[in-house]
């Protein structure tokens, strides 16, 4: 009986950890916190793209989240990473996941 | 009895409504924002010939001109398309390419405009690293033909502005870092080209090293005659010891010329400017106080990869140093904050109310640390003699933009371009 339940536990564990791992993220969610956390500020709307500071609208969820878990690590990746890294840092796996839903989305056709 | 109390309380009540009256009916305009152009890429400066004429850059992409017939590309940078002609030595980098822009006062005789730009035409020996002479930002001078179609006869007449080669371990670190560039002519046909530090620790403060200054030149790009640099500096000089000046505007009624400079985290700038003095910039290490800084430059410095009090930061390295001796020091500092500074103007005209003669100054918006992003056009009400503001307020655009050219029109708006692609143009009613 104590094996049966420490087996279930151990189900509903994993269960919960792979679901927070496969969060899909909730572009609208992302669309707010693009604009809360002024992201916008240097990408510009949708990620467009501003003076110096890259596209980031467009791109794959790939791409996009592990350039943010990157930064969030601390590590460099080409110029002006020192920026995106103070930001990254406050960014929780959620967060993560709703911001690259959200641009992954844009279209700038 | 009852009389004089009615007669009283309607004295009261007339004088009230004058009082009200005259207390809410002041002649602040009623502004309409309207959008002339989109699509651009990163549009930078503006310059009005007349109604129908206006010249602009596009940092990586070249100078244009709209018309009433249409925008007509003139000419481009390297890479870009559908310009007659380009200079293949012109590039962009990080915040640095085709940037300032002013139409000669003589226009109408020698049809010649001016811009300015990065380009690796004048490099020779330098560029070899961050801490070599890289003469990298220029002016040039063009014709631009009768049909207003294309440009010709080129004359690089300023070639030894400094440019940033390559990335630096600084929070904004990388290449192209802080070049100025914007150009205006004063009333008396001097033409003055504004600086950045390039992230160069001993820019601002040198003598000889074209960065960090204001240079006041003729249109052949030689000093003019009245700079009064101190002694052993460059001629061109008007001013030195700035950080990053993308604002210059000339008082309309008065001999006063202004800049906005853009802050390191702290402190963002209005400075009256003054014959030969010093903006009191240094970021240079093992100076005032500090020590060794990463790549030899302070101006992030202390904590350069956290966000931190303004103020402390101020006090490591500041804006406006009272070390100095020839400080210029702020007509104002934008509250201690940098929300980024980016251009200047005055408002002319009566149509204008009591805004006439302000200075209007775009912040582009920057949110580090916990400063509010903050971009907008601020509007900046003076005292006489330049050195204190009254007041500022915000003009109510009705949304925010990286405000990064401003320019007045023949017409009696304002344009503003922004670095979303887009230019308004800005009417008081």
């Amino acid at each position: 009986m104590i094996n049966k339940s420490f087996f279930v536990l151990k189900l509903i564990t994993l269960s919960c950890a792979l679901s927070l791992s496969s969060y899909a993220g909730d572009a609208a969610i992302g669309e707010k916190k693009f604009k809360e956390k002024n992201c916008v500020t240097c990408h510009g709307p949708k990620g467009m793209g501003l003076a110096s500071y890259p596209r980031i609208g467009g791109k794959e969820i790939s791409y996009l989240t592990k350039r943010l878990e990157t930064y969030r690590a601390g590590k460099k990746v080409g110029s002006n990473s020192d920026l995106m890294i103070m930001n990254a840092k406050k960014l929780s796996d959620e967060d993560i996941a709703d911001l690259t839903a959200y641009l992954s989305e844009q279209n700038f056709d | 009895m009852r009389n004089k109390i009615k007669w009283l309380s309607k004295s009261l009540i007339v004088g009230l409504s004058a009082l009200s009256v005259s207390a809410f009916a002041d002649d602040t305009p009623k502004i309409k924002v309207e959008q002339v152009h989109k699509d651009l890429k990163n549009p930078w400066d503006m310059a009005f010939l007349d109604n129908d004429t206006m010249f602009f850059t596009e940092k990586c992409d070249g100078l244009s001109v709209a018309t009433k017939d249409g925008v007509n590309k003139l000419y481009g940078m390297k890479g870009s398309k559908g310009y007659p002609s380009a200079g293949e030595d012109l590039f962009c980098e990080g915040q640095a390419g085709m940037l300032g822009l002013a139409i000669d006062p003589n226009f109408k005789k020698n049809r010649m405009i001016y811009v300015a730009s990065t380009s690796n035409k004048h490099h020779g020996d330098g560029c070899k690293d961050n801490k070599d002479v890289c003469n990298g930002n220029i002016v040039m001078k063009f014709k631009v033909s009768e049909d207003f179609k294309s440009v010709s006869e080129r004359n690089d007449i300023i070639t030894d502005i400094q440019y940033k080669p390559f990335e630096s371990d600084h929070p904004f670190g990388g290449p192209g870092a802080h070049n100025g560039a914007r150009l205006r002519f004063d009333k008396q046909g001097a033409l003055w080209v504004t600086g950045g530090d390039r992230h160069k620790g001993d820019c601002p403060q040198s003598p000889t090293l074209i960065c960090g200054k204001v240079l006041r030149v003729d249109t052949d790009g030689n000093a003019w005659k009245g700079n009064k640099p101190p002694k052993g500096f460059d001629k061109r000089i008007y001013t030195y010891g700035h950080r990053s000046v993308q604002g210059i505007a000339f008082h309309p009624k008065k001999n006063q010329v202004f800049t906005a400079e853009h802050g390191p985290w702290h402190n963002d700038e209005i400075t009256l400017l003054q014959n030969g003095k010093n903006g009191g910039w240094d970021p240079a290490p093992n100076v005032g106080g500090r020590g060794d800084c990463p790549d030899d430059y302070c101006g992030y410095m202390p904590n350069q990869k956290e966000g931190m009090d303004p103020a402390v930061r101020g006090a490591f390295t500041p804006m406006s140093d009272t070390r100095f001796k020839d400080l210029m020091y702020p007509t104002w500092n934008n509250m201690g904050l940098s929300q980024g500074t980016g251009s200047a103007a005055f408002l002319t005209g009566k149509q204008w109310g009591k805004w006439e003669n302000r200075l209007v100054v775009g912040v582009m918006g920057i949110a580090f640390g916990d400063t509010p992003a903050g971009a907008r056009i601020d509007v900046i009400d003076l005292t006489d003699d330049g050195k204190a503001i009254r007041g500022v307020i915000t003009m109510p655009m009705g949304f925010s933009e990286r405000f990064r050219g401003l320019t007045m029109g023949p017409d009696g708006a304002l344009y503003a371009a922004v670095d979303e692609g887009k230019i308004y143009k800005i009417t008081a009613e």
